[in-house]
């Protein structure tokens, strides 16, 4: 009686893998990964990065497209039900709300952990020769998932309250992307107090600093703790309001509580 | 009783949806809900089903308060209106799913998917996605959705709607069915008045989010107050001699030959009873061959009561 979340991960990891949608996903990821892996190898001209610069590359890229894959399956969790017609089934079941939305975030976070692992053999390709490949997966595994985990809980708090899942699905992406777009500033751009300031504030840039610091210049993992400080605080809030507070948010025609 | 509601009212916003919805059903019974569209019919399901709450008023189900909706979902079944079905699902996989959320071990979830699938007619389509299904199948798997959990008490909300007349046939049968064998309270929304008449030992007309009547199907006709008239056929060479006997009959409203239909009679019936007047025209050896009664079906009387004023 005390486990239907994991009756309803189930039956939503059933439905993401064995439905192919999220095989789907992965499949593109992979051709992404041998893309990226395939030119940071073997091209002369365009293989300017160090090595350890080409693992954390491929890392980002992981980290990003997991991430951004849990988003848009979070994103999709209560307002595809409710589009689809099937959320009014599911509420009339006695299971409590948060099960409800704990059992999707878990199915959501497995698209994550899936590319992660997809991506541990091109990152043991190319770190291999610079003893890179260890640092690169615990970093991946350790703060890509507290990026992920902020992000699917981002996702399913959008699906909740938004009226329609393309609402949901867009409002969701436009989010990912602001928190991601200054990952792609320059380098001088994030100079200074206030350039510091705000990489430390945003959780994804932060975390695309440990990481690179971890992967790139082969700091301490206890080096720059500190840094993590906003993703860890990012993925406990927005999943403390994703399980506690947005179960009494959700309603058939979305938005305001009716 | 396993159903009451007192009271019951549901505002969005300043739009009063429902108003001071008060009734009770007890096991077995089927009941009826019409009203136009609109009337409120859905979301007296939903409040009484827990997925809205009331604003004001109170109802239980088998006893329990709706202070605990945890506890009414589970004696309730619901098949809501245009409900939808996940297409990649197969209907097996669906009930199993739903059987689990209500408790069930993974065994017994299984044997009572395949019970149900059995008793809907669905046995031999429980391997294939629910994508394959037509839309009678769809809604015959959503009724056996609404039985996992052996309810006490089931919603079906328009269940035939779209449906072809073999679908709407199959569909009320097993509601039929559901109240018969299980002994369930069975509230049956419906915008069909034949289904009602055929199916529903009492009915609630919903107006504008009131209940503006409710009883047996003949308690609700008669109180609708709609003209009841009767129209007696005789042979046309008789028509003279049966409007002398009827205007003879007590309380009867003075007959009147109907134009174009030489072998007809219309008088009003308000005052008096049928019988008389058939068995005033069977004395006068007058012979009656057909007779209709206007103003005394149900969908007289939902019209009287729903016609906007």
């Amino acid at each position: 009686m005390g486990r239907r979340w994991a009756v309803v991960a189930g039956q939503e990891l059933r439905d993401l893998w064995l439905g192919g949608r999220a095989l789907l996903l992965l499949l593109a990821f992979s051709v992404l990964a041998s893309a990226i892996t395939y030119v940071g190898a073997t091209s002369e001209g365009i293989n300017f990065l160090e090595k350890r610069e080409t693992v954390n590359l491929t890392l980002q890229v992981a980290v990003m497209f997991g991430a951004l894959i849990a988003l848009l399956v979070a994103a999709d969790a209560i307002s595809g039900e409710r589009e689809r017609g099937t959320l009014e089934s599911l509420l009339l079941t006695p299971v409590p709300r948060r099960d409800l939305v704990s059992g999707k975030l878990v199915a959501a976070l497995s698209v994550w952990f899936a590319a992660l692992v997809v991506a541990v053999p091109y990152l043991w390709f190319l770190g291999r020769d610079v003893g890179a490949v260890d640092d690169a997966v615990l970093a991946g595994l350790l703060v890509g998932t507290l990026v992920a985990v902020s992000l699917a809980a981002l996702g399913m708090l959008v699906s909740v309250l938004a009226a329609s899942n393309r609402v949901s699905l867009s409002a969701s992406l436009f989010v990912l992307l602001a928190l991601f777009a200054p990952t792609l500033l320059p380098g001088g751009a994030k100079q200074g107090w206030a350039g510091e300031l705000l990489q430390r504030v945003n959780p994804m840039t932060a975390a695309e600093h440990y990481m690179r610091n971890v992967v790139i210049s082969q700091y301490e993992w206890t080096k720059e703790l500190s840094w993590l400080v906003s993703p860890i605080v990012a993925s406990v809030l927005l999943v403390a309001l994703a399980v506690l507070v947005a179960p009494r948010f959700i309603s058939l025609r979305g938005g305001a509580p009716e | 009783m396993k159903l009451e509601a007192h009271g019951l009212r549901k505002n969005y916003g300043a739009l009063v949806a429902l108003d001071d919805l008060t009734f009770e059903a007890g096991a077995g019974e089927v009941v009826g809900l019409l009203g136009p569209n609109g009337a409120g019919k859905t979301t007296a399901i939903r409040v009484l089903t827990t997925i809205l709450a009331p604003s004001a008023g109170t109802f239980t189900v088998a006893g329990v308060p709706h202070t605990r909706p945890a506890e009414v979902r589970r004696r309730v079944g619901v098949l809501p209106e245009s409900a939808g079905y996940p297409g990649q699902q197969t209907g097996a996989e669906f009930l199993r799913y739903h059987a689990r959320l209500f408790g069930h071990s993974r065994a017994s979830a299984a044997s009572t998917a395949a019970a149900l699938l059995d008793r809907v007619g669905l046995a031999e389509r429980g391997s294939t996605p629910v994508s394959t299904y037509s839309r009678g199948m769809r809604q015959r798997l959503g009724i056996a959705r609404a039985l996992v959990n052996d309810p006490e008490v089931v919603f079906f909300d328009e269940p035939t709607l779209g449906l072809d007349p073999a679908g709407q046939r199959q569909v009320l049968a097993l509601i039929a069915a559901v109240a018969r064998e299980r002994g369930a309270t069975v509230l049956l929304s419906t915008h069909f008045l034949g289904e009602v008449e055929e199916a529903c030992a009492r009915v609630l007309i919903l107006n504008r989010g009131r209940v503006v009547a409710a009883g047996t199907v003949a308690e609700v006709t008669r109180r609708a107050a709609a003209p009841r008239r009767g129209r007696f056929r005789v042979p046309a060479e008789e028509r003279p001699r049966a409007l002398e006997v009827l205007a003879r009959v007590p309380g009867l409203g003075a007959p009147q030959a109907l134009d174009g239909r030489p072998d007809w009679l219309l008088a009003s019936l308000e005052g008096a009873e049928v019988a008389d007047a058939v068995r005033a025209l069977a004395d006068a050896d007058v012979p009656l061959l057909g007779f209709e009664q206007e103003g005394a079906r149900l969908s007289d009387a939902f019209l009287s009561m729903t016609e906007d004023e």
